[in-house]
């Protein structure tokens, strides 16, 4: 048995060492399929050794930890950077791994039609991106993870903007890479507040209540960068852009759960601020609220999976926020597989009939039996159906917030529970039930068993993962005592009765235009204002400080230095005079400077 | 004869050919006046030899004349290439060193 280090080490440098080479054997990677094939085996021996790892970790409780110095300055080094393997990121490393691999796969016929170079390209982006998040979950302090949350940012910019030829594809990527590096600017300060305060990196010091305050809200900028919270998700929709598989990895387990993940991992510095708790509970209930009555309104099934993920980032958060590190990471991890499951089958879908328009297809179930069934077994899950996993979880985000800022997110998350069960049936009925649409749809069918395999590993996940809760409690040490109380009964009952009511809306007849009840939504959501706040803001207050400066600039600092040049030029010129070019002058002026220092010597 | 009657003398020489280079407009008495400013600074040579003693004086009047032979003969010959040019020798005409 090899130790644990030893294997998350395997687990992060097996992908990379697949992208060194595909970056330095282009004839390899130019080839298209072998590339993609060296890639995949890196994921398969990444996510071998990170189950293995999880297996040891689950019978020996020690963090284990492999570390060399960093930054050595004046003889002791200013952090570490290595791995380190305990419960948390060794559960996290497996669903990243998983997850990976089973879009990996997936992308072997859905990226099919691409040229070889294109192939080549796009599976070593994914080799790079699976190193750049498993150097965030197994890193020892902040600083690395800082260090991978960064790299997972470049990457997911060149995953986003895979389709880069696309102008709206190559501004969802800027756009993306944009936001979130502003948030990351609180990530940043944030460790250098930490490191001025404690002079380390860790995550377990302890801090003066308002430098713990500082600290933790400056992270959860972060977070609220990558998880696309309020007012951040600005850029989870436009990510759509990407490539489906792709969508499917960072928007459901990966980039977009980093930030969740860094709250679950420096959970003892926030702990220390009841502050930020609070902070973190109301924007997550909130987020989940908003990005829910959005989702309601969206025809593109992707965005609607998107707004779906900005909401159950929120439930997570808020979990976390009402102090439930067992609820905030358990969700993360169901979430990740039947948000996966979802996207994927999204991307079956989007491949048969070549629209993402809900609306371009109707009565799939018949023609693709398998996706239709996985999309119904994760849309069941996601609405928090009981039985299935996203019920088990749901239910501890609920009971964790139940009491907390006068029941104000309870409700909140109930009611989104609901909309989420409402807007998940709305997709399921109209897209799989009634009667195709179009030709297209109506001659769609199953796509190769390369994307088959993966819809089908996710889906028994995402059934059966409500099994792993008691593992995840002991992991957590936490006590876990599954009761049917008030909290899971209202949510089952909610999660039906939002599929009920998509179904008398949706199931029988499409409508011709979007129900009242929900079409102010549909406005207010094509006035896109909180784009348009960031633009009016853009134009507004940047370009107005950009221009006092360029004035400024132009006018004050530019004029002095030519007022200095313009002188000096004047001063010269006055000069010349003096030059006559006549000796007379000259002799003159020799004898008057003779006089004088004769003078001035007498005078001495 | 004393040592100030002779500094008197050069005295006077020296502010003669001051004078003559200040007012004269043509380049060849300018160079007989610079004569005069060399010649009296000569005489101070001497007169300081004689009545301090020593030779040293004596030795550097020689040499004075010596270099002062070499600047007549550069200074003519400028004034000659002068001529050339302007077909006149007034100093006033000539403004070339400006540029």
């Amino acid at each position: 048995m090899s130790s644990p280090t030893t294997l998350a080490l395997v687990a992060l440098f097996a992908p990379v060492a697949a992208a060194i080479l595909l970056a330095a054997l282009p004839m390899v990677r130019r080839r298209g399929a072998p590339a993609a094939v060296l890639c995949v085996l890196g994921s398969v021996v990444s996510f071998g050794s990170a189950l293995a790892l999880l297996r040891d970790r689950l019978e020996n409780e020690t963090p284990a930890l492999l570390t060399a110095s960093w930054l050595p300055s004046a003889s002791q080094s200013m952090a570490e950077v290595g791995v380190r393997a305990d419960a948390v990121s060794a559960s996290m490393l497996v669903v990243v791994t998983l997850v990976a691999l089973a879009v990996q796969i997936f992308s072997l016929g859905y990226m099919h039609d691409e040229e070889p170079p294109a192939f080549g390209r796009y599976f070593t982006y994914h080799a790079l991106f699976l190193f750049s998040m498993n150097v965030l979950v197994v890193a020892p302090n902040l600083l690395q993870l800082f260090a991978g949350w960064e790299l997972v940012g470049v990457t997911s910019y060149l995953l986003i903007g895979f389709y880069f030829k696309k102008p709206s594809a190559a501004r969802a990527a800027v756009k993306a890479f944009w936001v979130t590096k502003f948030a990351d600017m609180g990530l940043l300060f944030g460790l250098l507040v930490l490191f001025s305060a404690t002079g380390s990196f860790g995550w377990d010091a302890h801090l003066e209540p308002a430098v713990a305050t500082a600290v933790t809200l400056l992270l959860f900028l972060a977070v609220v960068g990558k998880s696309a919270q309020f007012p951040l998700h600005v850029w989870l929709p436009d990510a759509m852009e990407g490539p489906t598989p792709v969508s499917a990895l960072l928007h459901a387990a990966t980039m977009v759960a980093a930030g969740v993940f860094l709250i679950v991992r420096a959970n003892p510095l926030f702990e220390q601020s009841e502050t930020t708790r609070t902070v973190m509970l109301a924007l997550g209930s909130c987020t989940a609220l908003f990005a829910a009555c959005l989702a309601l309104v969206q025809t593109d099934i992707k965005k609607v999976l998107a707004y779906s993920t900005c909401s159950q980032l929120g439930y997570m958060v808020a979990a976390l926020g009402a102090g439930s590190l067992m609820g905030g990471f358990f969700h993360l991890t169901t979430h990740a597989f039947f948000k996966a499951l979802l996207f994927l089958c999204a991307g079956s879908v989007i491949h048969a009939v070549h629209s993402n328009e809900i609306g371009d297809m109707g009565g799939l179930a018949k023609k693709m039996p398998l996706t239709a069934t996985c999309f119904i077994a994760g849309a069941l899950a996601l609405a928090g159906i009981p039985g299935l996993s996203g019920f088990f979880s749901k239910d501890l985000v609920l009971e964790a917030v139940e009491g907390k800022l006068h029941g104000v997110p309870w409700v909140l998350l109930l009611l989104t529970a609901f909309l989420t069960a409402f807007y998940m049936g709305r997709v399921v009925f109209v897209a799989f039930f009634g009667k195709p649409s179009n030709d297209k749809a109506a001659h769609a069918h199953e796509p190769g068993w390369s994307m088959r395999a993966p819809l089908v590993v996710l889906m028994l996940l995402s059934v059966g993962g409500g099994a792993m809760t008691s593992t995840f409690a002991r992991m957590q040490h936490e006590p876990y005592h599954f009761h049917m109380g008030l909290g899971p009964s209202l949510a089952a009952a909610l999660g039906l009765g939002g599929f009920g009511l998509a179904y008398s809306v949706y199931g029988r007849a499409k409508p011709e235009a979007t129900p009242g009840a929900i079409a102010w939504i549909e406005r207010l959501a094509e006035r896109r204002l909180v784009n348009r706040f960031y633009e009016w803001g853009f134009h507004k207050v940047t370009l107005a400080v950009a221009d006092s400066l360029a004035w400024i600039d132009r006018y004050v600092v530019d004029g002095l230095i030519n007022i200095l040049g313009y002188e000096t030029l004047e001063a010269g010129r006055r000069m010349r005079a003096v030059q006559t070019g006549l000796v007379p002058d000259y002799v003159l002026a020799v004898v008057i400077g003779v006089i004088g220092v004769a003078a001035w010597g007498f005078a001495r | 004869m004393t040592l100030s009657l002779c500094l008197y003398l050069a005295s006077a020489l020296f502010c003669l050919g001051v004078f003559g280079i200040l007012s004269r407009p043509q380049a060849i008495a300018v160079l007989l006046s610079v004569e005069l400013m060399a010649n009296a600074a000569n005489i101070c040579f001497v007169a300081f030899s004689h009545f301090r003693g020593g030779d040293t004086g004596q030795v550097f009047a020689i040499f004075s004349i010596a270099v002062t032979v070499a600047e007549v003969a550069v200074g003519l010959a400028i004034v000659i290439l002068l001529y050339r040019r302007h077909r006149d020798t007034r100093l006033v005409l000539v403004s070339e060193a400006r540029e």
